[in-house]
């Protein structure tokens, strides 16, 4: 059943072709089924890993001999498959948010394939075992995101998509580099190999590589020295799309860190988690507060996702299973919370007199929709961390692995940062839903609620009924804790590192 | 020959690190794009550690490594469907804004 590790990358692949081909009218709804498919593809995929306890490896084209691969990789290992299944969850939601969008650019021929490359290539990254093919893949996600963002209906849309986009060629120059110089060291690009070949012998080459990757997965994960371009391309593309983008695109960056500390420098892990504590403590900091000075609902959700992988970075940089588990579940309700925060801005602005998020603009708009404003408010208690919401338990998690490893000082700061979350929602809620209207107009027809409800279905369940998520979570860890398994799982125990002069 | 890539190579970076830090936005893109270009040389010369003969031929010598070249093929695909986009998106923007200079493009600041 290794067929079953490239399933969620062929399926959309097959279906961006397939839909170029059908007309327009019933793409959005193909576009829909095809990633139904691949949605239980992909929980197929964890499940299996998860009972068998065994990575799936599916070598692409056959090249291998004895165990040793020669060609591109794909490997399901548990940490893949969990960031795999909840990419594809949210994104599936997001096909769903987009056909009930109201928006010109989901008429447009090229919106559905252009969003299922982008799914191809969310989930190549999180499934690759090679680390040129993660290259190829974060292009790939890079240039149909900034596609989709260049033709939304935002006027400003193109100019934030250059930012990215000149800021995702640079990343993706670091990354190529990267690639080459531990070519030159080690001659190979496999993961797997090169977390034996750089713990057996780490050369100053490699500690190059190791800055540039860091430099790369910071830009794709807006940590904070390279967070800027993060709001204004996240406020400007289309609901359905910024939706995902917030939510689970950023994501890569913090698989890659997981990969860095636990895979392929184990050695070096004190000093790179050390740099990811102190880059999460300042972007909890400096997210929060900018979220509380700005004007704009998506943008005011995009300075938040900063501040919430801040939260994450820390539990990487903690390091300890506990702390890594808790990582894990809070990016899982993070891309649940976050998607459906950001269709709900996106759905009120499309109910604005004018099309636009501005709390200027958007002010009273809610008094008219209370099913909204009941979804919107769950929504921000589980952004802030309370009870019944999931967001409480990535919350209570993180702490109390934080209390467990003794880590007092990162603690403090977090935990009175951690309130700026409440004063920035409930602040956007009390606005939008309480405040009269500036100027009374009638209601207008706009997206549909189903992706933010059925989102904050999933957010209040998995508050509730929190254990099948942590357990998972605590295995993953688990399994991130041997990295030798990984490895085994790829290149058998036969690896011998090939003579480079 | 060695040399005269390290060169090459060096010099490249440089004329891409000046260009990115121009005012202009077109050539601030080219410097990312040249950017690319002295990585991809770099990466070329990845592949010469062992040798410099031709790949998959009787030759004697030591061949030369073949995968940096296959990757080199792909990051030069990717970088030039990069470059005609980004293009495309510049030519919206200064046609939009009838400039090039960054410090006058500046409606994202909200």
């Amino acid at each position: 059943m290794n067929n079953l590790t490239i399933l969620p990358i062929l399926i959309p692949f097959a279906g961006a072709l397939l839909l170029l081909l059908l007309p327009r009218t019933v793409r959005g709804w193909m576009a829909v089924g095809l990633m139904a498919i691949s949605l239980a593809a992909s929980a197929l995929l964890l499940w299996t890993v998860t009972t068998t306890g065994e990575a799936q490896v599916y070598h692409v084209g056959g090249w291998v001999t004895d165990n040793i691969p020669f060609g591109i990789t794909l490997v399901g290992d548990q940490l893949a498959a969990f960031m795999v299944l909840m990419a594809q969850l949210v994104l599936t939601l997001g096909f769903v948010y987009a056909l009930g969008c109201n928006d010109q650019v989901t008429t447009y021929p090229t919106f559905y394939p252009v969003f299922l490359m982008l799914t191809v290539g969310l989930s190549g990254a999180f499934l690759t075992g090679d680390l040129f093919n993660l290259f190829v893949f974060a292009e790939l996600l890079v240039v149909s995101g900034t596609i989709l963002t260049a033709i939304a209906d935002d006027r400003f849309g193109t100019e934030a998509a250059f930012k990215y986009f000149y800021m995702s060629l640079l990343a993706a120059a670091f990354l190529l580099l990267a690639c080459g110089v531990l070519y030159i060291s080690y001659g190979t690009l496999n993961m797997a190999q090169l977390g034996v070949a750089i713990s057996a012998e780490t050369t100053p080459l490699a500690l190059i590589a190791l800055g540039l990757l860091l430099a790369t997965f910071m830009a794709k994960s807006a940590t904070v020295p390279f967070h800027f371009w993060q709001p204004d391309f996240h406020a400007a593309a289309p609901t359905p799309v910024s939706a995902t983008l917030s939510s689970v695109v950023v994501k890569l960056g913090i698989y890659g860190f997981l990969r860095l500390t636990t895979l392929l420098y184990v050695d070096q892990a004190p000093q790179i988690q050390m740099v990811l504590l102190v880059a999460g403590v300042i972007g909890i900091v400096y997210g929060g507060l900018a979220a509380i000075g700005t004007h704009n609902a998506k943008r005011m959700l995009a300075y938040s996702t900063i501040a919430q992988l801040g939260f994450i970075l820390v539990g990487i940089g903690w390091g300890t299973p506990l702390a890594l588990a808790a990582a894990l579940v809070f990016a899982f309700n993070h891309a649940l919370i976050k998607a459906a925060m950001l269709m709900l801005a996106g759905a009120i602005a499309s109910r604005a007199p004018v099309k636009s998020a501005d709390f200027n603009i958007i002010t009273g708009v809610g008094k008219q929709f209370p099913f909204m404003g009941v979804l919107f408010f769950i929504g921000a208690l589980g952004l802030a961390g309370i009870p019944p919401t999931n967001g409480f338990i990535s919350k209570m998690l993180l702490f109390n692995s934080g209390i467990v490893g003794t880590e007092y000082v990162s603690l403090l700061i977090i935990g009175v940062a951690a309130i700026l979350t409440l004063i920035y929602t409930i602040r956007a809620f009390m606005r939008v839903w309480f405040v009269a209207p500036a100027t009374p107009g009638k209601s207008k027809k706009g997206d549909l609620l189903i992706a933010p409800a059925l989102l904050i279905l999933l957010v209040l369940v998995l508050g509730l009924w929190a254990e099948p998520l942590v357990a998972l979570a605590t295995d993953t860890a688990t399994w991130l804790e041997n990295p030798s398994t990984y490895i085994e799982a790829v290149i058998g125990n036969g690896f011998v590192l090939t003579e480079v002069p | 020959m060695i040399l005269i890539i390290a060169i090459g190579i060096g010099t490249l970076f440089g004329i891409a690190l000046y260009q990115m830090l121009q005012r202009n936005v077109i050539r601030s893109a080219i410097g990312v794009i040249l950017l690319g270009s002295a990585i991809n040389l770099f990466l070329l010369t990845a592949g010469n550690s062992n040798g410099t003969g031709p790949a998959y031929s009787t030759v004697t010598e030591t061949q030369v490594d073949p995968l940096p070249q296959a990757l080199v093929l792909t990051a030069i695909v990717i970088s030039m469907g990069g470059l005609a986009f980004i293009l495309a998106m510049l030519y919206i923007i200064s046609a939009r804004y009838q400039t090039g200079n960054l410090d006058e493009i500046d409606n994202l600041k909200h």
